[in-house]
């Protein structure tokens, strides 16, 4: 029959005389995956229909033994397992394991992969160049590229095809025969030098700009996130010298340059910041403090229950601290002539300096304790005695009016006493601003000796 | 993975799909001409093409007639073996159906697989599904859709 006889022509082009008898009678082939540079990769499944990969190298093309020597040795998760050889005069078939999954380049185009997840894939990918890389004698996979890469259902990475790799020696001086992936191969691989761990660190910088960019080639238009594209440009030095001699050392740079990591690390560099900005504003207030730093404490006066026993508590420390009598009568209303008297009595002022004053105008000077030329009978108010009182246990600090924005023409040295007054709770209890009493007077200048007794 | 695919004809195919309606609404949708269909999209198309109905093409497929229906709504993905089903069911020669594994992301038949030679014989005869098989199981080769699933 004619269509039998068509059939048969097919199936006799087939040729499976090439391949080694045994494994035609294990295994059926099923799917050819990939067919170049010599070697088929067949998708075969065995009689119980279980999947495997084999891959037949031509023999006059591919030595084989490296591989094979490498494949029975190799035992990691990210690497297909190992299941047996055959070998024939035309042809070496090596059968794996077949892992169950999509390929990175497809898995990329499917999934909108972002920053985190490409650098956990290559962090994988790390891992398992880390096994191949630190064995004794190290392999070099040398055809790092996503059709070459498993990604499992469960994200876990596989690195298939061993074809180039090779293991390194180092008495070699350059590969001779150039495979790989062109747009994946570093310089090296080109026959300029021997191809080392840095050959797939290459490699793993131009995935890693795949990954990210969807394009092999460096292209200044593409943002890339700036930590990975310095890992990017670190992997693929033209140089070998100038790469990451390690994949520890790009899985390290990987795991720094995660967006988390370096959230993590943008967060303790903001608390670092802000630390040191705290540290600069405490020592800033610190150095303001020492700069302008004041004795004076508030608490120097202490609480009452009533402004009678203020004024009797005050009227008790002036009469015991400095033994006068001035102040006895505490609901008299105070006259210029009581304060004079307690300035001469009790702080032992000049007569003439406290009763003097400048004839041409009324002015604060150092000549004359009081501005005015007041008669002694004159009726007292707050702010003179406010002013007095600063001014008989510090006359310095009356005669300062840096302090004093405005200069209204008003004495400046009492308004400097009266703010300082103010706040250092000299005025406490003295509520009324005119015709004080004796008793507010003996309260001002208790508070004042406090203030300063304290501050000293 | 290597394709081996067909210029003309497939130029050929897609001129008739740019023509149907549904291929038109596809590209309205999605405005981008270079990027494959899906599988769903491109079997839906075909079968418009041949103004058959979907499950006329599963029935013909031998596919079974739940997972047919949702292989057309895209809900499934299809093995290999699912695909080379389909083409049955389309009734297509050897070139579309190296176009439909293309879009379904399985290896193209290959002349130096065995059962694939016999495979793309009895499309280029245009066999029956049941045909086929028998073809297949007479030269001590798997069936479509008995092994296991193999993808990639």
């Amino acid at each position: 029959m004619e269509r039998d006889e068509l059939l048969q022509a097919i199936l006799d082009s087939c040729n499976d005389e090439i391949y080694p008898m045994p494994f035609l009678s294990e295994y059926t082939i099923m799917e050819c995956l990939s067919d170049r540079n010599g070697i088929s990769t067949f998708l075969v499944a065995d009689r119980e229909g279980t999947s495997f990969v084999a891959k037949c190298y031509e023999n006059d093309v591919y030595t084989v033994s490296d591989s094979e020597e490498i494949r029975n040795s190799l035992s990691h998760d990210g690497l297909p397992k190992y299941r047996e050889s055959f070998r024939n005069e035309n042809m070496t078939v090596i059968v794996r394991e077949y892992i169950e999954g999509i390929p990175l380049s497809r898995y990329a185009a499917d999934n909108q992969l972002s920053e985190k997840e490409i650098i956990d894939f290559c962090v994988g990918l790390c891992d398992i160049l880390a096994y191949l890389h630190h064995r004794e004698a190290p392999v070099i996979h040398r055809d790092i590229k996503p059709q070459n890469i498993i990604v499992r259902p469960d994200k876990s990475l596989v690195l298939i095809d061993f074809d180039i790799a090779r293991i390194y020696r180092s008495e070699k001086d350059t590969d001779t025969v150039f495979f790989g992936t062109l747009a994946y191969a570093p310089p090296e691989q080109y026959g300029f030098s021997q191809t080392d761990a840095r050959t797939d660190i290459y490699s793993l910088g131009i995935l890693l700009r795949f990954l990210l960019t969807g394009s092999t080639r460096e292209n200044k238009n593409v943002k890339v996130y700036k930590p990975l594209a310095r890992i990017i440009e670190k992997c693929t030095a033209f140089s070998p010298k100038e790469r990451f001699s390690d994949v520890d050392q790009v899985k390290k740079a990987l795991l720094a340059a995660n967006p988390r990591t370096q959230r993590i690390r943008k967060i303790l560099m903001g608390v670092c910041v802000a630390g040191a900005a705290a540290l600069l504003v405490f020592a800033g207030v610190k150095i303001y403090q020492a700069v302008t730093w004041t004795p004076f404490s508030e608490d120097a006066i202490p609480a009452y229950a009533s402004d009678e026993e203020r004024v009797a508590d005050a009227v008790s420390l002036m009469k015991e601290k400095y033994g006068t009598t001035l102040f006895d009568d505490p609901g008299k209303t105070a006259t210029i002539g009581n304060l004079r008297a307690v300035l001469i009595e009790v702080y032992g002022l000049d007569r003439d300096y406290v009763y003097g004053f400048n004839e041409d105008r009324p002015q604060e000077s150092d000549e004359f304790f009081l501005p005015w030329g007041y008669d002694d009978d004159q009726l007292m108010d707050r702010d003179t005695c406010a002013y007095a009182a600063v001014k008989a246990y510090d006359p310095e600090r009356v005669a300062d009016w840096s302090s004093v924005k405005d200069d209204n023409g008003f004495y400046p040295g009492l308004r400097v006493a009266m703010a300082f007054a103010e706040e250092t709770g000299i005025l406490t209890g003295a509520n009324k601003p005119k015709d004080i009493t004796v008793g507010d007077m003996a309260l001002i200048f208790a508070n004042a000796d406090r203030v300063f007794s304290a501050a000293e | 993975m290597e394709n081996r695919t067909t210029p003309v004809t497939t130029q050929e195919l897609w001129a008739k799909l740019f023509l149907s309606p549904s291929v038109e609404e596809y590209l309205a949708e999605n405005g981008d001409a270079c990027s494959l269909p899906t599988f769903s999209e491109y079997i839906t198309a075909l079968a418009n093409l041949k103004g058959e109905k979907p499950v006329q093409i599963i029935k013909r497929g031998d596919i079974e007639a739940s997972y047919g229906h949702r292989l057309f709504t895209g809900a499934r993905t299809p093995s290999r073996d699912t695909v080379l089903q389909m083409a049955f069911g389309l009734e297509l020669g050897t070139d579309e159906t190296q176009q439909l594994l293309k879009v379904a992301h399985a290896s193209p038949l290959h002349p130096k697989v065995k059962r694939d030679a016999v495979i793309a014989f009895c499309l280029h005869r245009h066999y029956s599904l049941a045909e086929a098989q028998a073809a297949l199981f007479e030269n001590g080769l798997p069936v479509l859709g008995g092994a296991s699933r193999g993808k990639r």
